[in-house]
């Protein structure tokens, strides 16, 4: 056995480093059955160190677990305690759990306090475990006399229970308070703290007690654990908030700060400043005017050598920017980014490392990229910063800015300048994220989610909503766009596509091609787009650059054309001969995408082409195609930013059959184009033009992607009968508009603005450059669909912008949405906003599905009543009946609640549209209706068990007990598990 | 509560690996590698807690939200370097990240006075001890001792005989646990 047991440790030590010992199972059980202690001892180990919940041995364990737990002699005892946190499962919990109870009272207290924690694993995966165990637990809380150490591990497992259910603690309060007062034990203070910090957002009462207690923990104690915890807990559980007296809560709160502050500036210990900086980071939220005047110890951090911690102060950085220092706080993170050398950042190493990752084109060949820079950077750590440090700065640069639709910014000339900046200072590793996406499958939606990854994409976001939204710098934007182009042209073209700018390229030429208006040279732009070099980048920016070019195109013909002359027609033609140049290459594009969208563009230019040879000189205007037509497919609304949620927004209709096909006699029509029917396939060709929106487009403002093309000439926009249909809140606003531009002559009224064609008002809005033109004046507009109306409706920021006073003022267009018209709209926005919402519910669901490495799943403990009384023990089946009762209704109460909760949320971001209410009080009724109906169900088995309680009434013995409850708590658990589902039902709806 | 405690040295070769739920051994190891590389990078000026390795990083958004600040999610690693050797703590958001480096201090201290002047060897030829140190502070991810004191006290108890220190001195002695429990030469 000796030799056993010395092979067996060796097993375990080779285990640690990663061999399998699983087959060994049998064998650990033999040496843990072996009657030497030491021996024993090493068979315990292997058992932690190597069971899994499959082991099948474990089921043989069991006896033995069960005799050792009740042996007499203490070490051998406090094995399988020790061991039984690390194999128990719910069967194993069963069995055990009579045998471990009376460990609770044994007379060593090591034992005592090591049954407490492994009784607190049971209950993790049994949660009755707490049932019978729990009034035992509190009296060892409660009792004074016990061994301090006892106590502490009691606090440490009562805390972790804490946070699950903070209800049931409640009661324990006072006791926990004097063990804070008086306990003299860092570690348990510590978690008291923490313990108390969830309890008091229950009762607010407690904040009152604690301040004073917790205020002299701050203001006292040498140890900095605890000083951090306390200001920690004073955070956490909103005491800065909870504080009747707005004084008291001051002086907590500037106390609080300036210990953090201290921690930070005076000890000179990372972690302590780290620490700091994460406590900071919490305050940031509730009192960030108390952050901003530590700006610049945190700005310091910013700077500190270690990554985590400038990593913290950029959060925080994040937090605390307003009006007055954002442009410091942007500028300093831009000199650190312009002055720290990166490997790799050179243009020529930038193209090496391109054509190095290009062929890989998947997800893991980014990975040694990024190991390895932060090594190469280890070696000159003062300054070099890792990659994926300066995408995290760009990102945050880019948040601040953009925070509550760029609230904080006054000039955003100069945050255009910083977005160009940006660009030229993006890393490398930009790039092969860029062609991940394109290999998987370029679905918008994929598009959409990998570019927030993306530093390059990302900056290129904000400048297209820079120039969408803020149309005062709108010429800025475009001018700042075309740079970004030309840059383009020749041998940058690929330094910046190299630099990971690629991704910048898709936005800048959608700006370039939907505001080329306000573009100050159309040729150059078109000159660059149609560059020879294009055609060698990723197919996701040659489709944008397709989209571009027939609008430049369109543009600087209407321009142009008005006065026909031979030189003109000279000049157009070369143009369109270019195109058409550009375009054939293309036309056999490997990505079907380009390939697409080329040859249909090809079309057009060559219809184009011929329109302008046959056109004579005779007429003094161009030929119709160009100037009136083809500005047409490009020049029919102003393109307005539409909030996410909108497209959910718009009713499905109820013709729409997504399974038919579009034309039943395609095969004939396709003879028929062969036989070269010019007049039907140029229409053809024309529609299927017409009503393809430019990709760009759809990613802002998804909402139009499944309307029909709006039509200029179509006479249903005018039917304006149908707004009526417009809630209070909306009519309330456009008087109020009406009221203020009453006076204003660049204002148009509201009926005009439906007309379709909005550009008199872009230019008017251009021209008023300066003055107090507001930016509601974008055309509110009515897209007819079948019978539901939809109104984009620009809302109004102006308002509270106008009162402060500015040098220059900008107008920021907010999020377009979609007011609803009946309660399924409602619904389906409701169901929309459960799994966008950060909601508590929804992440317990998520949770469960995609658990954590590491996780212990305590959701079991979640539903489990603790308030139990002091005989519980003992407790008859009649009690546990109506407990399990009320942890029923309490379960269905929890599910109401959150759905109301929902509801709630959902109404509030309503709340501006004005949703209808009776909508969603119907539904409410329904649903109560189902629940208690559900409730009912499972009432009615329990009646027919009252008599057999008084049965066990009588029995009462605690051994025999045990059984029958379990069997009882199975079928209860039930509908417990059912519970989950009933919110997914939910959900759908 | 604290999810593993780990413990390898300078070339990332684990001394002792503790996880408080069951893992396979291949993710363990994967996980003991991604840390030791996040570990091994920082310098000796940087603080002791790292960012979550890839991972544990899959569930980002569980970190601590508003409506319940703590979940059951590891959220926290702390690392305390000594030596040859590193020793890690993963725990979730209850536990107070200064706290546990002030534990990762007793724990060694604890050692240091088992072995009296611990060293990387004591540990490689004792590392029943080691777990058995570590089984009296923590019992299944909940803390359940601080005191050093007392830390000692219960594994002297249980061992009854105590370590031998020359054991880490002359290790070609073999004398390993003794009890009879050799602990052969000649394997790493």
């Amino acid at each position: 056995m000796d030799l056993k047991a010395t092979a067996l440790l060796k097993l375990i030590y080779l285990e640690m480093f990663g061999h399998d010992m699983s087959w060994a199972s049998f064998h650990v059980l033999e040496v843990m059955s072996c009657t030497k202690y030491l021996q024993k001892r090493v068979g315990y180990l292997a058992a932690v160190q190597s069971f899994r919940a499959d082991t099948e041995v474990l089921m043989l364990a069991t006896n033995l677990l069960k005799k050792d737990v009740c042996s007499p002699l203490a070490p051998t005892m406090s094995l399988p305690l020790v061991t039984l946190p690390h194999i128990i499962t719910s069967s194993l919990a069963l069995s055990l759990l009579s045998d471990l109870l009376p460990r609770l009272s044994h007379s060593n207290p090591n034992i005592r306090k090591k049954t407490v924690a492994a009784l607190f694993r049971l209950a993790l995966v049994y949660p009755d475990t707490l049932r019978s165990a729990w009034p035992k637990i509190k009296d060892l809380l409660m009792d004074e006399d016990e061994d301090s150490s006892v106590t502490a591990a009691v606090v440490n497992v009562v805390c972790e229970l804490g946070w699950r259910r903070p209800k049931d603690f409640l009661s324990l309060a006072p006791r926990l308070f004097d063990l804070l007062v008086d306990g003299g034990n860092n570690w348990m203070a510590i978690k008291i703290i923490k313990l108390f910090a969830t309890l008091t957002p229950l009762e607010p009462r407690l904040i009152k007690k604690l301040l004073p207690p917790l205020t002299n923990l701050i203001r006292t104690t040498p140890a900095m654990s605890l000083l951090y915890e306390c200001i920690n807990g004073v955070i956490q559980g909103g005491i800065l908030e909870g504080t009747d007296g707005a004084r008291e809560g001051e002086e907590i709160a500037s106390l609080c700060v300036g210990k953090l502050r201290g921690m930070i500036v005076v000890e000179g210990d990372p972690n302590l400043k780290y620490v700091a900086l994460l406590a900071f980071n919490r305050i940031v939220a509730s009192h960030p005017h108390l952050i901003s005047m530590q700006q610049d110890v945190i700005l310091g951090c910013i700077e500190d050598p270690d990554v985590s911690i400038r990593l913290q102060a950029l959060d925080l950085g994040a937090g605390m920017v307003n009006v007055d220092n954002i442009v410091a706080v942007v500028e300093r993170l831009m000199q650190q980014l312009r002055n720290a050398p990166i490997a790799g950042k050179g243009f020529d190493d930038g193209r090496s490392h391109g054509v190095g990752v290009e062929p890989a084109a998947d997800s893991d060949g980014e990975d040694p990229e990024e190991t390895l820079r932060p090594a190469s950077d280890s070696q000159d750590e003062t300054t070099a910063l890792p990659a994926e440090y300066r995408t995290t700065i760009i990102h945050r640069i880019l948040d601040m800015c953009s925070k509550n639709t760029y609230s904080n910014i006054t000039d955003f000339e100069w945050y255009i300048d910083v977005l160009i900046q940006l660009v030229k200072l993006v890393p490398t590793t930009g790039r092969s994220t860029l062609e991940l996406y394109e290999s998987g499958g370029r679905t918008l939606k994929n598009l959409s989610t990998s570019q927030a990854t993306d530093a390059s994409s990302a900056i290129g976001l904000e400048l297209r909503n820079v120039a969408v939204r803020v149309s005062t710098v709108r010429a800025e934007a475009v001018k700042a766009a075309n740079s970004l182009l030309s840059v383009s042209g020749g041998e940058g073209f690929f330094a910046l596509g190299g630099a990971g700018g690629e991704g910048i390229l898709t936005f800048v030429a959608w700006i370039v091609g939907e505001y080329v208006d306000g573009s100050v040279s159309s040729y150059h732009s078109l000159d660059s787009l149609i560059h020879p070099k294009v055609q060698s980048l990723s197919p996701v920016v040659i489709c944008a650059y397709l989209q571009a070019i027939p609008k430049v195109l369109t543009s600087i013909v209407s321009q142009r054309l008005l006065d026909w002359s031979s030189e003109h027609k000279t000049m157009m033609s070369l143009l369109v001969v270019r195109v058409i140049h550009f375009l054939e290459p293309l036309a056999m594009h490997p990505s079907l995408e380009v390939q697409e969208r080329s040859v249909e563009l090809l079309e057009l230019m060559r219809v184009a082409s011929q329109a302008i040879t046959s056109h004579g000189l005779e007429n003094d205007r161009g030929p119709l195609l160009l100037t009136r037509a083809m500005p047409q497919l490009f020049t029919g609304f102003e393109l307005n930013p539409v909030a996410p949620t909108a497209q959910r927004k718009v009713p499905l209709p109820n013709d729409l059959n997504l399974g038919a096909p579009i034309n039943k006699n395609l095969p004939r029509l396709l003879q028929l184009a062969d036989q070269g029917l010019l007049a039907e396939s140029e229409a053809a060709e024309f529609e299927s033009f017409y009503n393809k929106r430019p990709v760009p487009t759809v990613s802002i403002g998804p909402a139009f992607d499944i309307l029909p093309s709006p039509r200029p000439e179509a006479s249903s926009y005018q039917q304006t009968g149908e707004s009526t249909q417009d809630t209070d809140a909306v009519m309330r606003k456009r008087n109020e508009r009406r009221e203020r531009n009453k006076d204003d002559p660049f204002y148009i009224g509201n009926d005009d603005v439906s007309s379709g064609t909005s550009t008199p008002f872009h230019d008017i809005l251009r021209s008023a450059n300066g003055e107090d033109v507001d930016v509601d004046s974008i055309p509110i507009m009515n897209l007819d669909l079948g019978d539901k109306i939809l109104t984009a409706d620009a809302s109004d920021s102006g308002t509270q912008k106008q009162k402060r006073k500015r040098p220059k003022k900008f107008e920021i267009a907010k999020d377009e949405n979609i007011e609803y018209e009946n309660p399924a709209v409602a619904q389906s926005d409701t169901a929309f906003v459960r799994t966008t919402n950060d909601n508590g519910s929804l992440h317990r669901v998520r949770d469960k599905i995609k658990k954590s490495l590491l996780q212990v799943d305590s959701s079991g403990l979640g539903s489990f009543p603790l308030d139990t009384s002091g005989s519980a023990a003992e407790q008859l089946d009649v009690e546990r009946q109506e407990a399990e009762n009320a942890e029923m209704a309490k379960a269905l109460a929890e599910v109401e609640r959150l759905r109301l909760e929902m509801q709630r949320a959902s109404e509030r971001i309503q709340a501006t549209d004005g949703a209808p209410a009776e909508g969603t009080l119907v539904k409410k009724k329904k649903r109560k209706q189902k629940l208690k109906h559900s409730a009912g169900d499972i009432e009615a088995p329990d009646g027919n068990l009252y008599p057999e309680a008084d049965n066990d009434l009588i029995r009462g013995s605690y051994d025999a007990e045990a059984i029958p409850v379990m069997k009882k708590k199975k079928k209860k658990r039930k509908p417990a598990i059912a519970k989950p589902d009933d919110k997914k039902e939910m959900e759908s709806f | 509560m604290i999810n593993a405690v780990l413990v390898f040295n300078n070339s990332g070769q684990p001394r002792l690996t503790k996880f408080y739920t069951q893992l396979d051994t291949s993710v363990q190891q994967r996980l003991i590698s991604e840390i030791f590389t996040l570990v091994a990078n920082r310098p000796s000026s940087a603080c002791n807690f790292l960012p979550l390795p890839p991972l544990l990083a899959t569930t980002p958004s569980a970190a601590a939200t508003p409506t319940q600040p703590h979940n059951d999610t590891p959220s926290l690693i702390t690392y305390r370097h000594y030596a040859t050797l590193y020793f890690i703590m993963i725990s979730t958001s209850t536990e107070s990240p200064l706290a546990l480096l002030d534990l990762i201090q007793v724990f060694v201290e604890a050692l240091d006075r088992l072995f009296e002047n611990v060293c990387e060897l004591d540990l490689i030829f004792n590392f029943e001890t080691l777990h058995a140190t570590l089984g009296e502070m923590i019992v299944g991810g909940v803390v359940v001792e601080t005191g050093l004191d007392k830390v000692v006290k219960g594994v002297r108890e249980q061992g009854k005989v105590k370590k031998r220190r020359e054991v880490g001195l002359s290790a070609a002695d073999g004398l390993g646990v003794v009890g009879g429990l050799g602990m052969g030469r000649g394997w790493r």
